[in-house]
C-alpha cells in the first residue's frame, strides 16, 4: 500500500499526503498551488466556473474529460492528468484555438466564467480533433457553464468556428509527453492519503475494494463524488472513512453477453452513454440530460442508484426496462430486482459492507417502445420534477405487459402498479390510457416541494402517459421535447 | 478649454474608431486566467473571515456570547454588533451589514470571525451562543401591507401620504406620477382593461461571489480589495461605517465577474475591514454561492394593478398603475423608477402612477439593471398587449400610436428630447422576424421598454506618454468592455491608433470621486470625461508645437494625430505627430496630461422594442423561445460588439426572470433554492441566438451621440415573453416566472373554463 496519491498538475508530478483527502482539487489549485485562474462560483457543480481538464490513460490511448475541480476529492486524481486554464498557452504565448476563439468572437465580458467555458471548449477540442462544434453539440458541451453576462451567443460562435483556427503547434509534442507521463504513473498498488483523523483508499483491485469494504463497513464509497462531493463543500460533514471506486480494474466495464446488458457500478454515464444509447435510445437521451458535460464525465450510474435519492434519474429508467442489481459483499454476490432495492426515504435494501457491483438491463426486441421523459424547469443541468419511464408492449393491439415507473411522484422511485395493471390486457387505446389516468391516485400521491407542486406532478405525470401513447403511435414528431440533434450520445462526430 | 458636449453631426458622421471592433485589451487576460478577480487576490498573513448568519426570517437578537470562539486556538477576531457605532446617516446599510438589535430575515449578519484557517473560522462560528427571539415574519410584499402583518420597523411611518400615519407599518413610503385626469380619460374609453400581476423576486445571478481582502494597519491606514460596481463608493461607506477618514481608506477595484447593479453597495466588507482592524492583520471573506443569494441584494418582487382604457381606433385615453415592491428588510426598493418608467412608452393625455416601498423579511435588495422597470413594464405591456388585441390592431401598430416622441411629455414630468422609440418600433415592423409564420403551440409576442440612463461624478485621466502612447487613468470598474471603449474614445480624439492606449481602473488614491459604474453610465460619463480630457491635452500639444515653432498657441490645429500650423501668417513647419511632441515634453514644459472632473448631466433616454417567438409544449407546460430580436437605441454604438452583447445579456437575464428564475420561500420564511441547481439561470441550450439590431438616435448631449446601453435591454423582455407565451397556450398568465408548472395551470384552468 501506498501512503500518498501521485498525480500531474500542468505536467509536473504533484504527491498528496499528509492532508485531508477532502480536500477538493479547486481549493489544492487556488489555496495551495495559487492557480487562480480556476475560479469558483459555486463549489457545487453547478455553474462550471471550475472547469479543468482530466485525462487518463483508457486502452493505452489519453483520454480527457472536463470536470468541476470544486467536487472532485485530490486523491481521486491518482495516476491521472490535471489540466488547468494556465496550461493551455502554447510555449511562444500563442493562444489554444479555443481561447483564440473566444477573444475573436468577444465571447467573454466580465470573463469570470471563460477559464471554465475556455476548458470545456478544450476537452471538446482534443477529443474530435481539432474540430469545431455544431450548435446542438456544444449546447451539450457547454451545457455546465453558466454565463450571465453574454447570453451564449459569442460563446457558441467561438465553438463552432474555433476548429478553423490553425492547430496549435504544441499540441503533438505534448500529447506525446503526457502519454509518456501517465504511463509512468501506472500502478496497481492500494494508495493510502490519510490526515490526523480521516482516511482514504483508492484501491486497484475489486477483490481489494470487498476487503476494505468488509474491514471498514462505516466508510463512505466514493465514485464519482457528484453527490458526495457537496456532502463536504455545501453540508460541511466530516468523512473519516472514504473508499474510492474509480482505480478499480473492470469496475467500470460495460458489457452485452446473453441479451444483458451489464454495467459495472463505476462506469460513468459518459463511458455508457453510447453503449446505451445503441440499445435503449431514449434512455441515452435521458443520461444525455443529467447534469451537465462535467458531472457526466464524473457521475456514475452506480452512485446515482445507490444514492437512493427519489429524483436520480436512471432508476425510474432502469426499473422500467426490469433490471437486476448486482450486490456483493466480500465474494458473496446477491441478485435483487432494482425496484426492491429503494425500500423507503433514505433507506435501501443494503446490508453493512455490501456494495453495489453491477447493473444488468435485459434487451428489449423493440428499443422504440421505451421511453423516458424527464420534466424540468430547463433542458440541460436540471434536477426532475418528474420523471417518467415507460415500457408497455403490445401484441395484437392488446397490452401483454406494462413497466411503468416515476422518479419525483414518491419516496423513492416506483412502478405505478395500479396504472400498468388498468392497461394490460386492455387494447392499446387513447380511451383505456384516459381510463387508467384515475389509477395515478391510487400509485401517487406526491409532494409539493419548490420544484413543484403535488398538483403539478400528478397532473404531468398522468400527460406523461398520453404524450407516450400519442408518441408510440404516430411518428417521431415535434411532440419531442428537444433532442435527438446531438452528436453526444454515439453520433457521427464522435471520435 | 471649453468642454463640449454637445452633440457634433459633422464629428459624428467623420469617425475612425468609433463604431470599429477591436479586440478588447483584456481578451486574453481572460482567457489565460491571468485576470484577477475579488478572490484571487491574497496578502501575506492572511486570515480567513467566514460570517455567523441568523437562521431565523425575524427575531430578537437578546445576546451574542462570543467568549468560546474567541478562546479558540487560532482565531484571531471576533466581531459583533458592538463593533460598529451607531450611524444615523447610514443606518440602513449599517444595520444590513451587521444586524442591531434584530435579524430581519434568514442570512443577515449576525457575527463574523477571523481565523487562521477556514476549518478553524467554521469552528469558531459554531461557538459564537446568540440567544434569539423569533418573531412572526412576513416575505409576501402583499401581505406585508396588511395591517395585521408583523411589522418589521417601529420606526416606519408611511411617507407621502396625507396625513402621516400615527402607527408604524411595513410601507415605506408612496410615490406619485403622472398628468391630467384619468377618471375623465376612462370616460372617453371604448374598452377598459384592468389586471392584476406579480413578478417573483430574482437575482443578478453574476456567477462570481462577493469577495474581498481587507488590510488594517495599526496606525489605521486601511487598504480594501474587492469585486464591486464603485469603489469610490465603497470607500465612502466603509468609511463612514468604520469611523475611517475617507483619506485613509484606499479601495482598489479587482476584475469584477458581473455584477449588474448587485455590486454597487457593501455586504461583506465593512466587515473585513472591522476583523482586520481588531486582528491586526489582513482578513480575506468570500461568500459562497448560498450566501449571495441569501445575503446579498436580489431585487425585489412586486404585485400591480393597471388599467388601461383605448379608444377602438387605438388611442389610449387614459393608463392607471398601482406598484407594490418590496425590497427587502430595509426601505429602497426601486418603486419610484419602477412608477416612472412604467407607461414612459406612451404619450398620455391622463395618467397616473402610484408606487409603494415595502419592507418584508428578506435580505436587502441592490439594483439590478433598469431597477423597478422590468416589473411595472411587464405589467403595462401586458394589458397594452391585451387591449390591442381585444380592439383588434397589431400591436406594433397600437405602439406606433401612441408612442413618444420628440418633445411628448414625459408620464413622470420632464418633456422628452429627440429619441428612438418610433424607430425601433418601425425597425421591428420590418424585421424579419416579425413577417415568418408561427407554427402550432407557437405564439409572438412584442415588447417596448424604457430606462433613464444616468450620467454622475466622473474623474478621468489621461497621459501622454514620452514614447507616444497613451494611458487612461479611469474609476469606474470596467463591466462590459469599457477600457476598450474608453481608449477607443481617446485613439479618435488624439488621431491615434487604438494600439496606442490603455486604460486602467485605478484604485481610489489616484483619481477623484467617481461614482459607480451603474446606471448605464460609464461609456457615456466617463467616456464624456476622456473625450474632454483628451481635447485639454490637445491643447496642451499645440502650445508645446507652438513653442518650438514660435508661433502663437492659436495658430496650430490638430488633425489625425499631428500638429499643424493654420493661419495666416503661422509660418510653414513640418506637421509634428503626438510621438514627436511627447518625445521632447521634458523640454518644452514636463508631461502633458488631460484630466476632467464633471457631473455629467445630459446622458440620453433610450428605448427599446423586442419581438419572441416561443413554443408551449401543451402537456408539460414547457416553454421554449425559438427565436428574439433586441431593437435598441444605442444613440452612437461606441464598439457594436459590446453593444450587442449588453442586448444580448439584458435579454436573457429578462427571460430567465419570465420563464424560470425566482427566489422562493417556505411558509418558514426560508430560502428554498440558493443555489444555481434550483435558482435556475438559462444555460445555453434553453436560449436561441439572440438577434440583434442597433437603432442610432444621437444623445444630442454627447459629441458623437452615444447613450447608455447597458440596462433597457432587460426591460421589455419579460413582457414580450409573457406576450408571447399568452399567444402560444392560448391564455394569459399573470404571474412570473411562467415555469412549467404554471402555465400547465393555467391551460387547464382555461380548459376547465371553457366547458
Ligand atoms: C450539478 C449536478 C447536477 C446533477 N444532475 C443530476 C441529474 O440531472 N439527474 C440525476 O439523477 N442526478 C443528478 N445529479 C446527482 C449525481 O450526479 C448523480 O446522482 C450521480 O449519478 C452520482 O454518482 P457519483 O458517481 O458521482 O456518486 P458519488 O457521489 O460518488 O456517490 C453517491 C452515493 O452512492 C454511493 N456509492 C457510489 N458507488 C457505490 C457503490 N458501487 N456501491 C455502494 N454505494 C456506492 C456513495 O457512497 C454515495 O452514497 C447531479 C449532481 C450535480 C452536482
Ligand atoms: S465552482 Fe461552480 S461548478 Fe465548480
Ligand atoms: S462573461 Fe461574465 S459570466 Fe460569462
Amino acid at each position: 500500500m501506498r501512503d500518498h496519491g501521485t498525480f500531474l498538475l500542468n505536467g509536473e508530478r504533484h504527491e498528496i499526503r499528509d492532508m485531508s483527502p477532502t480536500t477538493t482539487l479547486l481549493n489544492y489549485l487556488r489555496e495551495d498551488q495559487k492557480l487562480t485562474g480556476t475560479k469558483e462560483g459555486c463549489a457545487e457543480g453547478d455553474c462550471g466556473a471550475c472547469t479543468v481538464v482530466v485525462s487518463e490513460l483508457v486502452d493505452g490511448a489519453v483520454q480527457h474529460r472536463a470536470v468541476n475541480a470544486c467536487i472532485q476529492f485530490l486523491p481521486m486524481l491518482e495516476g491521472k492528468s490535471v489540466t488547468t486554464v494556465e496550461r493551455l498557452r502554447g510555449p511562444g504565448g500563442t493562444l489554444h484555438p479555443c481561447q483564440q476563439a473566444l477573444v475573436d468572437t468577444h465571447g467573454s465580458q466580465c470573463g469570470f466564467c471563460t477559464p471554465g467555458f475556455a476548458m470545456s471548449l478544450f476537452a471538446a477540442y482534443e477529443d474530435r480533433q481539432g474540430k469545431g462544434l455544431d450548435r446542438d453539440t456544444a449546447n451539450d458541451v457547454l451545457a455546465g457553464n453558466l454565463c450571465r453576462c453574454t447570453g451564449y451567443g459569442p460563446i457558441i460562435t467561438a465553438a463552432e468556428t474555433m476548429g478553423d483556427l490553425p492547430a496549435p503547434q504544441w499540441g503533438e509534442d505534448r500529447a506525446a509527453r503526457e502519454l509518456r507521463a501517465l504511463e509512468a504513473l501506472c500502478h496497481t498498488d492500494t494508495v493510502k492519503v490519510a490526515s490526523t483523523d480521516q482516511q482514504f483508499f483508492a484501491p486497484a483491485t475489486l477483490g481489494e475494494f470487498a476487503e476494505l469494504f468488509a474491514e471498514f463497513p462505516d466508510a463512505t464509497i466514493v465514485a464519482g463524488a457528484t453527490d458526495v462531493g457537496l456532502w463536504v463543500t455545501k453540508r460541511h460533514m466530516h468523512l473519516k472513512t472514504i473508499i474510492y471506486t474509480g482505480r478499480v480494474q473492470g469496475f467500470a466495464h460495460i458489457a452485452v453477453s446473453d441479451n444483458t446488458l451489464t454495467i459495472g457500478a463505476g462506469a460513468t454515464y459518459s463511458d455508457a452513454i453510447q453503449t446505451l444509447a445503441e440499445h435503449f435510445p431514449d434512455l441515452g437521451e435521458l443520461v444525455r440530460r443529467i447534469g451537465s458535460t462535467q458531472v457526466r464525465n464524473a457521475g456514475t450510474i452506480g452512485g446515482n442508484i445507490a444514492n437512493g435519492s427519489p429524483i436520480g434519474d436512471c432508476p425510474p429508467a432502469l426499473i422500467a426496462l426490469n433490471a437486476t442489481l448486482v450486490l456483493r459483499t466480500g465474494d458473496a454476490q446477491r441478485r435483487i430486482p432494482l425496484e426492491d432495492f429503494f425500500v423507503d426515504y433514505g433507506v435501501q435494501d443494503r446490508k453493512p459492507g455490501e456494495f453495489v457491483e453491477a447493473i444488468e438491463v435485459p434487451l428489449l426486441e423493440n428499443p422504440d417502445q421505451f421511453r423516458c421523459y424527464k420534466l424540468t424547469k430547463r433542458f440541460d443541468q436540471d434536477i426532475s420534477a418528474v420523471c417518467g419511464c415507460f415500457h408497455v408492449t403490445v401484441d395484437d393491439g392488446q397490452v401483454s405487459s406494462a413497466r411503468i415507473a416515476y422518479g419525483g411522484m414518491a419516496a423513492t422511485p416506483k412502478r405505478a402498479s395500479a396504472v400498468e395493471a388498468a392497461l394490460v390486457g386492455k387494447a392499446w387505446t387513447m380511451e383505456t390510457c384516459e381510463a387508467a389516468l384515475s389509477k395515478f391516485s391510487e400509485d401517487f400521491s406526491p409532494m409539493t416541494d419548490m420544484r413543484a407542486s403535488s398538483d403539478y406532478r400528478m397532473r404531468s405525470a398522468q400527460n406523461l402517459l398520453i404524450k407516450y401513447f400519442v408518441e408510440g403511435t404516430e411518428p417521431l414528431s415535434t411532440t419531442r421535447l428537444v433532442g435527438r440533434g446531438s452528436t453526444i450520445a454515439g453520433g457521427a462526430n464522435h471520435a | 478649454m471649453t468642454h463640449s458636449s454637445d452633440f457634433n453631426a459633422e464629428k459624428a458622421s467623420n469617425l475612425k474608431v468609433i463604431g470599429t471592433r477591436p479586440a478588447r485589451p483584456d481578451g486574453v487576460d481572460k482567457v489565460t486566467g491571468r485576470a484577477r478577480f475579488g478572490a484571487d487576490m491574497n496578502l501575506p498573513g492572511q486570515l480567513v473571515g467566514r460570517i455567523l448568519r441568523s437562521p431565523h426570517p425575524h427575531a430578537i437578537i437578546k445576546s451574542i456570547d462570543t467568549s468560546a470562539a474567541e478562546a479558540l486556538d487560532g482565531v484571531k477576531a471576533v466581531v459583533t454588533r458592538d463593533d460598529f457605532a451607531e450611524n444615523p446617516d447610514n443606518h440602513a446599510v449599517l444595520c444590513n451589514v451587521m444586524a442591531r438589535e434584530k435579524a430581519l430575515y434568514e442570512g443577515h449578519t449576525v457575527a463574523a470571525v477571523a481565523a487562521s484557517t477556514a476549518t478553524i473560522a467554521r469552528k469558531a462560528l459554531k461557538l459564537i451562543n446568540v440567544d434569539y427571539e423569533p418573531l412572526p415574519h412576513v416575505t409576501d410584499v402583499d401581505a406585508a401591507m396588511q395591517p395585521d402583518a408583523p411589522v418589521l420597523h417601529d420606526t416606519i411611518f408611511t411617507s407621502g401620504v396625507d396625513p402621516v400615519p400615527t402607527i408604524p407599518s411595513n410601507i415605506v413610503a408612496r410615490c406619485e406620477f403622472g398628468h391630467g385626469d384619468v377618471e375623465a380619460g376612462f370616460a372617453k374609453a371604448d374598452i377598459i382593461v384592468e389586471r392584476e400581476l406579480k413578478t417573483a423576486a430574482t437575482h443578478q445571478g453574476y456567477i462570481e461571489p462577493h469577495a474581498c481582502v481587507a488590510s488594517v494597519s495599526t496606525d489605521g491606514m486601511s487598504e480594501l480589495w474587492c469585486c464591486t460596481q464603485g469603489h469610490f463608493d465603497d470607500r465612502k461607506i466603509c468609511a463612514a461605517l468604520l469611523g475611517i477618514d475617507v483619506s485613509r481608506l484606499r479601495v482598489t477595484a479587482s476584475e469584477i465577474g458581473g455584477g449588474f447593479g448587485g455590486k454597487t453597495t457593501v455586504f461583506i466588507e465593512p466587515v473585513a475591514l472591522a476583523l482586520s482592524r481588531k486582528a491586526g492583520r489582513p482578513v480575506k471573506i468570500v461568500m459562497s454561492r448560498e450566501e449571495v443569494f441569501k445575503a446579498s441584494g436580489p431585487t425585489a418582487s412586486t404585485s400591480m394593478r393597471v388599467k388601461i382604457g383605448v379608444t377602438n381606433d387605438g388611442r389610449m385615453t387614459a393608463c392607471d398603475g398601482e406598484f407594490r415592491l418590496q425590497g427587502g428588510a430595509f426601505e429602497g426598493s426601486p418603486f419610484d423608477s419602477a412608477a416612472m418608467t412604467a407607461f414612459a412608452c406612451y404619450d398620455l393625455e391622463n395618467v397616473k402612477s402610484v408606487a409603494f416601498d415595502v419592507v418584508v423579511n428578506r435580505p436587502k435588495g441592490a439594483a439590478y439593471r433598469a431597477p423597478g422597470a422590468p416589473m411595472s413594464v411587464y405589467g403595462v405591456e401586458s394589458v397594452v398587449d391585451e387591449v390591442a388585441l381585444k380592439i383588434g390592431m397589431d400591436p406594433i401598430e397600437f405602439r406606433l400610436k401612441n408612442a413618444v416622441r420628440d418633445g411628448s411629455q414625459s408620464s413622470y414630468g420632464p418633456k422628452f428630447g429627440p429619441n428612438g422609440l418610433v424607430e425601433t418600433l418601425e425597425a421591428a415592423k420590418a424585421h424579419p422576424q416579425y413577417k415568418t409564420p408561427l407554427g402550432p403551440n407557437q405564439g409572438r409576442g412584442i415588447a417596448s421598454g424604457f430606462w433613464f440612463n444616468y450620467g454622475g461624478e466622473t474623474c478621468s485621466n489621461l497621459n501622454i506618454n514620452a514614447d507616444g502612447t497613451v494611458t487612461l487613468a479611469v474609476g469606474t470598474p470596467d463591466i462590459g468592455g469599457s477600457r476598450a471603449s474608453m481608449c477607443m474614445m481617446a485613439a479618435e480624439e488624439l488621431g491615434i491608433p487604438y494600439d496606442s492606449v490603455r486604460a486602467t481602473v485605478v484604485d481610489t488614491g489616484a483619481l477623484g470621486f467617481n461614482e459607480g459604474s451603474y446606471g448605464s453610465r460609464v461609456t457615456y460619463a466617463s467616456g464624456l470625461a476622456i473625450i474632454n480630457a483628451a481635447q485639454q491635452a490637445i491643447t496642451e500639444m499645440c502650445k508645446r508645437a507652438s513653442m518650438m515653432w514660435d508661433i502663437p498657441a492659436d495658430a496650430v490645429t490638430w488633425e489625425d494625430g499631428y500638429a499643424k500650423p493654420s493661419g495666416a501668417n503661422a509660418g510653414e513647419f513640418e506637421p509634428m505627430s503626438l510621438a514627436e511632441i511627447a518625445a521632447i515634453a521634458a523640454n518644452t514644459g514636463g508631461p502633458i496630461a488631460g484630466h476632467r472632473e464633471h457631473n455629467a448631466d445630459s446622458a440620453g433616454i433610450s428605448f427599446g422594442t423586442h419581438i419572441v417567438d416561443t413554443e408551449v409544449d401543451p402537456e408539460t407546460g414547457r416553454v421554449d423561445v425559438l427565436r428574439y430580436t433586441v431593437i435598441q437605441d444605442a444613440g452612437k454604438a461606441i464598439h457594436p460588439d459590446y453593444v450587442e452583447g449588453q442586448f444580448q445579456g439584458g435579454a436573457v437575464q429578462g427571460i430567465g426572470w419570465a420563464l424560470n428564475e425566482e427566489y422562493i420561500y417556505g411558509d418558514d420564511g426560508k430560502l428554498q433554492n440558493a443555489g444555481f441547481l434550483d435558482y435556475r439561470v438559462p444555460v445555453a441550450s434553453d436560449l436561441p441566438m439572440i438577434d440583434t439590431v442597433i437603432v442610432e438616435v444621437p444623445n444630442p448631449g454627447h459629441p458623437y451621440g452615444v447613450r447608455g446601453v447597458g440596462e433597457t435591454g432587460i426591460v421589455p423582455p419579460l413582457a414580450a415573453v409573457a406576450n408571447s407565451v399568452s399567444a402560444a397556450a392560448g391564455v394569459r398568465l399573470s404571474e412570473l416566472p411562467m415555469s412549467p408548472p404554471r402555465v400547465l395551470k393555467a391551460m387547464d384552468d382555461a380548459k376547465q373554463a371553457a366547458e
